[in-house]
């Protein structure tokens, strides 16, 4: 070995050069549309969004999964076009369409190569204001979208994340995975579907996010012509207020011949334009959001009780689930279950190392230029300040924000919003074996997975 | 336009062999480091399965200089990210980081490369068992079409053959590893001649090259085993075999022995693949799922893989079709493909792959992975720069006589995956 070469502690370097966001534009037009602009990549393609104000959160509460629907098939048929139609023309070019409804907004994007920015536009233009919902294409992807539910029985993990949402949700918009329930699907007409888009699709508010290999000056003048004012203003959906929840409760969805259990552990959050998102998620980093988190080694890395588990706050208009993940082995779940409180718990209890700090500070701080390699990782942050009406300054202030929060502000954070003592928690697996070990943590529920579509 | 990104490729070999490819690209503050060891789950042997991926757990189990979980700490409190990755030919290490702390991320992969095993446990192995074995059950067991999947590739190979078994392994022989052969393992295989190490990002080459070679200079080199090469008899077809699973509707898959990955007839697969299933005015798409309603969803995959090819079609039968009906609108369509394509399914075949090739090189971990997957594949790492032209060069022709000669029946496999029939 050559004697120079000193391993015996990590070489120092300096300090990550801090990634400031990169440069773009940002304005509302008259019309109602902001437009977002941002201009560079190293290949030659595009990536268009168009957000529009027509995600679940304004679903009638016994139409789960409207949203959703709408948005699917939005580029199954336009006043001019079939759908076959309309894919070939993107297909033919490379071009990728992806519609997204989530709680807040339909996203509809294309991913193109650059010479083919104007076509896409038109596109986008035209699902967002063309849209005929033909009879026979409803009735295929709502026959689709049912057998998807059924299919949910084969997939634990979705059980899992449902059966929480129910718990934490019920008698909310939220309260659904997003594409509804068996009852909603079979009853909802297309003439509430022609009514969702007519209301949601048309209102002015709306943004239109382009980056990659483009010119500012002619995006922006593109992006204008393509989408001229539209309908009527749309009042904003009613927050959404989770219900009460007296006391406890575990409810476990039975798969008598799982192989594992998917566990989950979790409460309401705090909205998205929460004061404390940014130190909540400092927070939630050091517990469950990076592989070295407190819960990741000490549930994987201590006990081998999972491959990995993760916590995660879902950023709503309306305060989200905050939710404890993990896949566990049968025999650990109660063990799991109980270790996970305890981090928590302790989180409330006692203030973390300042090597702690050190590192999830800055782990957030370093890792942020990573997710803007892509056209697409740029617009996905793009559209984050749209959806959710943040300043163009805000992940630089973000950033700052999580540069100057010390340990007894973190555990302010987690006296103010954590709440172990509150968790909901379920378990799809094997309920014979996983009962008896999660007795003590609320009061037990089992429900077959016929039994979830239908609470 | 061949490749967009200009820049040339710089290529270096240290002396014990550690091949290196560096490709600058300042746009970005960030260095992807990627490590490719020419060695995967084709390495073991049956009985022992699922050790190159175990193994691919102990290397962030911590190295003599190295504390457990420190790879995942050093990394993450610098702001990088990090993971690694096990498949039949390869076994991968990444990581991305500031471009500042190159040398941390080049201290931590040498470490472990020439340092691992005095810190190798006994209890760090049991607990990445454990790890390995629920990754396995979330994988696999607990995921619907997952185990008759690896039947579909039992019954395409013979049984000495080693994509023969399951990357991750058979949950049996992953309970039976030992410390010792965990350190055989490494012995073998994790040198620096076995290896290719790829920078691209944020960095000046020469200084790049100083720092690694300070770093694994040192290394000791040595032999690599042979490489092996598996006698294929001809698959007697076609077979036919049926399996339960806990699923609510059928599925069938079709799979095929193809050429391996870097022949010119694999990039003709490539395109056939897509040009058969890729968007939903692809004929399988089009055909199984939008116009005859037979399917609730449909698609074909051809495996990148070095001994082999493999391509891997399957449709899901919607509920109320027979399983048989929809078996035969899928074989109809691969017995199509020995005709060359239509313009219109070759245009979009071509131009998605390029859009998707065009994506991967976006951005620096996986072009770092790309030069590292050319590098140790086909010894030439700028064919990740000029595959597009491989696509582009390919004629209708070339396409239909893949077809003609791979997916055949009496060459096949065809498994029906049904809902089991009664509870257990």
């Amino acid at each position: 070995m050559s004697s120079t070469v000193d391993r015996s502690r990590p070489p120092s370097g300096e300090p990550a050069r801090r990634g400031a966001f990169p440069p773009f534009t940002r304005e509302r037009l008259e019309s109602g549309l902001e437009v977002l602009v941002c201009a560079g990549s190293a290949v030659p393609t595009v990536h268009l969004m168009l957000l529009l104000d027509a995600g679940g959160a304004w679903n009638p509460i016994d139409r789960p999964g409207l949203a959703t629907l709408t948005g699917a098939l939005v580029d199954e048929g336009t006043r001019n076009r079939s759908g076959p139609e309309i894919a070939a023309e993107l297909e033919q070019l490379g071009a990728v369409l992806s519609v997204r409804s989530d709680w807040d907004v339909c996203q509809l994007e294309i991913h193109a190569l650059a010479g083919d920015l104007e076509t896409a536009l038109r596109v986008l233009a035209e699902l967002a204001a063309e849209a005929s919902f033909p009879e026979a294409e409803l009735e295929r992807l709502r026959q689709q979208t049912l057998t998807e539910i059924r299919r949910r029985r084969d997939r634990p993990a979705l059980l899992a994340d449902l059966a929480l949402l129910r718990e934490l949700y019920a008698g909310t918009p939220y309260g659904d995975l997003g594409s509804g329930s068996e009852a909603a699907l079979r009853a909802v007409a297309r003439d509430e579907i022609v009514a969702f888009y007519e209301s949601h699709f048309a209102a002015p508010r709306r943004s239109l996010i382009l980056t990659g290999d483009l010119d500012v000056p002619r995006a922006r003048e593109l992006a204008a012509a393509a989408l001229p004012a539209a309908g009527a203003e749309l009042p904003p959906a009613p927050e959404v207020v989770p219900p009460r929840r007296p006391r406890p409760r575990v409810r476990i969805v039975d798969l008598p011949h799982a192989a594992q259990t998917e566990l989950r552990l979790g409460h309401v959050g705090i909205a998205r334009r929460h004061p404390d998102r940014a130190r909540f998620g400092l927070l939630n980093a050091l517990l469950g959001g990076k592989f070295t988190s407190r819960l990741n080694l000490n549930l994987r890395e201590r006990h081998g009780y999972t491959y990995g588990v993760t916590s995660r706050l879902a950023d709503r208009r309306s305060a989200g689930p905050f939710v404890v993940s993990a896949a566990v082995a049968n025999e650990s779940v109660g063990a799991a279950a109980r270790e996970t409180v305890g981090e928590l718990r302790r989180l409330r209890e006692e203030r973390v190392t300042e090597s702690e700090l050190a590192e999830s500070r800055d782990y957030l701080i370093g890792v942020f230029p990573f997710t803007l390699q892509r056209a697409a990782g740029i617009a996905a942050r793009l559209a984050d300040l749209a959806a959710f009406d943040l300043p163009s300054d805000h992940f630089d202030s973000t950033l700052r924000e999580i540069a100057a929060t010390s340990a007894e502000d973190l555990l302010e954070v987690a006296r103010r919003h954590l709440r172990p003592d509150d968790l909901a928690l379920t378990a799809a697996g094997p309920a014979a074996q996983i009962a008896p070990q999660l007795q003590g943590l609320g009061e037990l529920e089992v429900v077959d997975p016929d039994g979830l579509d239908r609470a | 336009m061949s490749s967009p990104l200009a820049t040339e490729i710089l290529r270096a070999e240290l002396a014990n062999g550690l091949g290196i490819v560096l490709h600058p690209d300042p746009r970005l503050p960030l260095v992807a480091l990627n490590l490719w060891y020419h060695v995967g789950s084709k390495n073991e042997r049956p009985g022992r399965t699922g050790l190159a991926h175990l193994f691919e757990h102990m290397l962030f189990q911590g190295s003599e200089h190295v504390d457990t979980n420190g790879h995942f700490r050093h990394l993450q409190g610098v702001g990088g990210v990090a993971n690694g990755s096990t498949w039949y030919d390869r076994t991968n290490y990444y990581e991305t980081v500031p471009s500042s702390r190159l040398d941390l991320a080049l201290w931590l992969e040498s470490d472990r490369m020439g340092f691992l095993l005095p810190a190798l446990t006994q209890g760090k192995l049991d607990n990445q068992r454990e790890v390995v074995l629920n990754e396995r059950r979330q994988r696999v067991d607990n995921q619907p079409y997952a185990k008759p999947y690896e039947r579909l590739f039992e019954l395409l190979l013979p049984a000495e053959h080693p994509y023969q078994w399951p990357v991750i392994g058979r949950a049996e022989d992953i309970a039976a590893a030992t410390l010792q052969e965990v350190r055989d393992f490494f012995a073998a295989w994790y040198r620096p001649a076995n290896a290719v190490l790829t920078l691209a990002g944020d960095f000046a080459p020469e200084h790049a090259l100083e720092r690694i070679e300070h770093w694994f200079g040192g290394l000791p080199g040595g032999p690599v085993p042979p490489r092996r090469h598996w006698p294929l008899p001809p698959l007697e077809g076609p077979i036919r075999a049926t399996v339960e699973d806990e699923v609510q509707l059928p599925r069938v898959y079709c799979a095929f022995r193809t050429p391996a990955f870097g022949s010119a007839p694999w990039f003709a697969g490539a395109l056939l693949t897509a040009a058969l299933a890729d968007g939903k005015t692809s004929p399988l798409y089009r055909d199984l799922v939008w116009d005859r309603q037979l399917a609730q969803e449909a698609g074909a995959y051809l495996y990148p893989t070095e001994e082999i090819g493999v391509l891997v079609a399957w449709a899901t039968a919607r509920p109320g079709v027979e399983l048989e009906r929809l078996t035969e609108a899928l074989w109809g369509h691969l017995e199509r493909a020995a005709a060359p394509p239509s313009s219109g399914d070759l245009r979009r075949a071509l131009h998605n792959t390029l859009a998707a090739l065009w994506s991967e090189l976006e951005s620096l971990d996986e072009r770092a992975d790309r030069l590292s997957m050319y590098a140790t594949l086909c010894a030439r790492p700028e064919l990740a720069w000029s595959e597009a032209d491989r696509y582009r060069a390919l004629t209708p022709e070339s396409i239909a006589e893949f077809g003609a000669l791979h997916l055949r029946r009496q060459h096949g496999v065809e498994l029906a995956v049904v809902p089991r029939s009664a509870p257990r």
